[in-house]
């Protein structure tokens, strides 16, 4: 059965998705070899935007490409680079570029990447950033003037799964009221914890994409731990890491742990290897979420 | 309180290179409360120039640099401005353009103005208002985020923020995490539910 992201995400069956990060330069053919590698094991490809504020290809252009090379692709799209206007019309272009799926949110700040010293913009924050969405949807810009035809995006956001920063419920909450299609997750290592998330939103009915990445070391654990926000990763699993003969293994082991009990919590899993997808395609093997995916009429 | 703080006297000696005749001007409030432009801070500016072979001519504290009246006030307090070729201005660029404004020679800052902010308890608190023209901070318990946060977020905090500490300075409180403590202190949690539209540049 071949349909849309927008079709899966109302369907009862579970949901991959993954992660391409654009290139620094102008070099296209690793990421479009890497989603031909996957085209049948993930139903959409996240293309990440300046991702912790690292200058990349835009992902927009990234977007097309991979469309063209008949892939399903959502678009992330930040509040950090572009003002209301720029937003809108990158937005509009990604519609006639045929996106039809994008992911939003709020964007690391501009010191944390490689362009410390550009101002940042966050004109707009995610909520209102999804608002003005809802609009275009809805045939108005921003400022109410009318729209010759309104792109009708299927639409994403992002939250965190800490089930003690109230703060982030409440922010996730005002997110769903702008209308969301689905909610996509920062990485869960604890699933009990991520239980008890879900138990704190149970009021929000948007599909939920679990995030999940491989870790490939103790040391990358401990580090996501102390300087990765919203990850948490229970010591049990650094113990595991480090008391492992294959680190590299057994993180794909505990990534598909993970997803196999993710998967029956919830819509479906986000996979964020990191830059690299190397092991992508085993670790969806290994986790029995391969079973002949296609997208969108390709 | 305008909140500035000293460039080096490095950059400030490149500023007056080739310049002999030089007169310091002070202000008495916000730099003066900061030590970065009160008499002992100009006395000493002066000391240093001194040191590096300047003609002092002068200099002067008015109460507040950003509020001279005249030119003619400015040579009842220093009548040495008047042989001056540069003017350094120990106070925020308010106080520097005003100076500016007065005389006819060159004006140099010896501080960069970071914020707007004030002190309470002992502690400078640098980031308090953005002076945006449209105050709503009775939304957010008092706690300013367009000021306090990074991002200027109007709708509660990003994902960024760990332990809750803020994703740009790890040593400061996610602004977010102040505005919700004051709002549970005055029983106001309501308002956090409130959706915030974009603000008006315009």
């Amino acid at each position: 059965m071949v349909s849309t992201f927008s079709e899966k995400l109302q369907s009862h069956r579970s949901i991959i998705t993954t992660e391409i990060t654009p290139p620094k330069g102008v070099e296209t053919s690793s990421f479009l070899s890497d989603a031909k590698k996957l085209k049948h094991c993930v139903d959409a490809f996240n293309v990440t935007d300046n991702q912790r504020a690292v200058m990349r290809m835009s992902p927009l252009a990234v977007g097309k490409l991979l469309k063209d090379a008949g892939h399903e692709t959502i678009l992330q799209i930040t509040c950090r680079d572009r003002n209301r206007l720029a937003l809108q019309s990158d937005l509009l272009g990604a519609w006639a570029l045929g996106i039809k799926n994008i992911c939003v949110m709020t964007g690391d700040h501009t010191t944390k990447g490689d362009h410390p010293g550009a101002k940042p913009v966050f004109d707009l924050d995610s909520v209102q950033l999804l608002e003005v969405v809802r609009k275009l949807k809805e045939g108005y810009d921003l400022s109410g003037n009318c729209l010759e035809q309104p792109p009708d995006f299927v639409v994403g956001a992002v939250s965190n799964t800490d089930p003690t920063q109230p703060m982030q419920h409440i922010k996730l909450r005002k997110k769903v009221s702008m209308g969301l299609d689905f909610i996509q997750t920062q990485a869960v290592y604890d699933t009990e914890e991520f239980a008890c998330f879900l138990e704190k939103i149970n009021d929000i009915d948007v599909p939920i994409i679990a995030g999940v990445i491989p870790l490939r070391s103790a040391k990358m654990a401990k580090f996501m731990n102390t300087h990765i926000p919203g990850i948490r990763i229970p010591d049990e699993l650094i113990s595991r890491m480090e008391h492992a003969e294959e680190p590299l293994q057994e993180g794909i082991e505990i990534a598909a742990q993970l997803i196999r009990e993710l998967k029956n919590m919830c819509k479906g899993i986000h996979l964020m290897p990191v830059g690299q997808h190397t092991h992508t395609k085993e670790l969806l093997k290994i986790s029995g979420s391969i079973s002949g995916r296609q997208y969108n009429g390709q | 309180m305008i909140i500035s703080s000293s460039k080096t006297f490095e950059e400030v000696l490149v500023f007056l290179e080739g310049i002999d005749n030089v007169f310091v001007i002070g202000c008495n409030v916000c730099a003066a409360r900061l030590h970065v432009g009160g008499e002992p801070e100009v006395l000493d500016m002066c000391a240093k120039l001194k040191a590096a072979g300047k003609n002092v001519v002068g200099w002067a504290l008015p109460t507040a640099a950003c509020s001279i009246q005249s030119y003619e006030k400015l040579v009842e307090k220093g009548p040495g401005i008047q042989k001056a070729d540069a003017i350094l201005v120990m106070a925020c660029g308010s106080g520097t353009s005003v100076v500016s404004m007065l005389v006819d020679v060159p004006v140099y800052p010896s501080n960069n103005t970071d914020s707007l902010g004030g002190r309470s308890q002992e502690q400078v608190i640098p980031h308090l208002c953005e002076m945006c023209g449209a105050c709503n901070i009775q939304e957010f318990g008092g706690i300013c985020p367009k000021a306090n946060c990074p991002k200027g977020l109007l709708n509660g905090p990003c994902g960024g923020s760990i332990s809750g500490k803020c994703e740009v300075d790890t040593e400061q409180e996610c602004a977010w995490e102040l505005i919700y403590r004051q709002l549970e202190k005055t029983g106001r949690l309501k308002l956090l539910e409130k959706i915030i539209g974009p603000r008006d540049y315009n």
